[in-house]
């Protein structure tokens, strides 16, 4: 998407700033008069998103970052993760469920996973404003 | 921290003991909540009171089932407070992983408490 972001955020890949981002993707979303499903939704999705990154991006000790891209439309939301680290690589997890990615395909409209030529990984996710869970 | 949310654990006045979660939950206070499980790694039950959680994620739900593992290898309780009073994201994450139906779950911390001591008592 060649579009620039409405709102762009890049912090360090590291737990403590899974919740800036969640608390931004929330005031995000109660701008654009999300219903409360769909901002309950957004943020979990955005934090499994976020995880993923901290947990697994940059296993080999480099400090990284989290970028978030946020794109609004009348009725939708469009959220791109990106980062700079290994892709997507399987890593041992003391205690996880592998839930993350497939609740993130529970919350949202569509989802997009691409490991661009340059390296890392970009999750592109986006939900419905006002009817988060798409019908059966 | 924006949004970040405690942990307490209580023995809980002759009671079971309780770890009670408030706030927001992720991957920033998972340890924190493992340790506490770790705490009561020999109780007789556990009670994991989210009644005033507003938020948790997959990371939160890993520490709560390898608590609940641990409690069934040991052959004690591990149960979950999740009322109708309870922030529907805590709920919605339940239902969405299925965990409503892997947790033993009670509405109230009290009711959670008579629960357990009628266990005990007919165990």
């Amino acid at each position: 998407m060649n579009q620039a972001a409405d709102v762009s955020l890049i912090v360090p890949a590291v737990p403590d700033s899974i919740a800036v981002i969640r608390q931004t993707v929330s005031g995000i979303c109660e701008a654009l008069g999300a219903d409360t499903r769909a901002v309950g939704d957004i943020k979990l999705a955005a934090t499994e998103a976020c995880t993923n990154v901290v947990l697994h991006a940059y296993a080999n000790g480099d400090a990284g970052t989290i970028e978030v891209d946020a794109y609004a439309a009348e009725d939708e939301l469009r959220l791109l993760v990106r980062d700079h680290g290994a892709g997507m690589t399987p890593a041992p997890m003391a205690e996880g469920l592998g839930l993350g990615l497939p609740l993130i395909a529970a919350l949202t409209s569509t989802l997009t996973i691409l490991e661009p030529e340059n390296g890392g990984t970009e999750v592109s996710m986006t939900f419905s404003l006002r009817e988060s869970t798409p019908d059966p | 921290m924006t949004g970040a949310g405690r942990i307490e654990a209580t023995a809980a006045d002759g009671g079971w003991p309780v770890i009670a979660l408030s706030g927001e939950h992720d991957l920033s206070t998972a340890p924190e909540l493992r340790a506490r499980l770790h705490d009561l790694a020999e109780a007789d039950a556990v009670i994991i009171d989210l009644d005033q959680t507003t938020f948790v994620d997959s990371s939160i739900l890993g520490v709560l089932v390898g608590g609940l593992r641990r409690a069934r290898e040991r052959d004690v309780p591990f149960v979950v407070v999740l009322g109708d009073q309870a922030h529907p994201a805590i709920r919605r994450i339940f239902e969405l992983t299925g965990l409503h139906d892997v947790f033993p779950i009670y509405p109230t911390r009290g009711q959670a408490q008579a629960g357990l001591s009628r266990q005990g008592e007919t165990a």
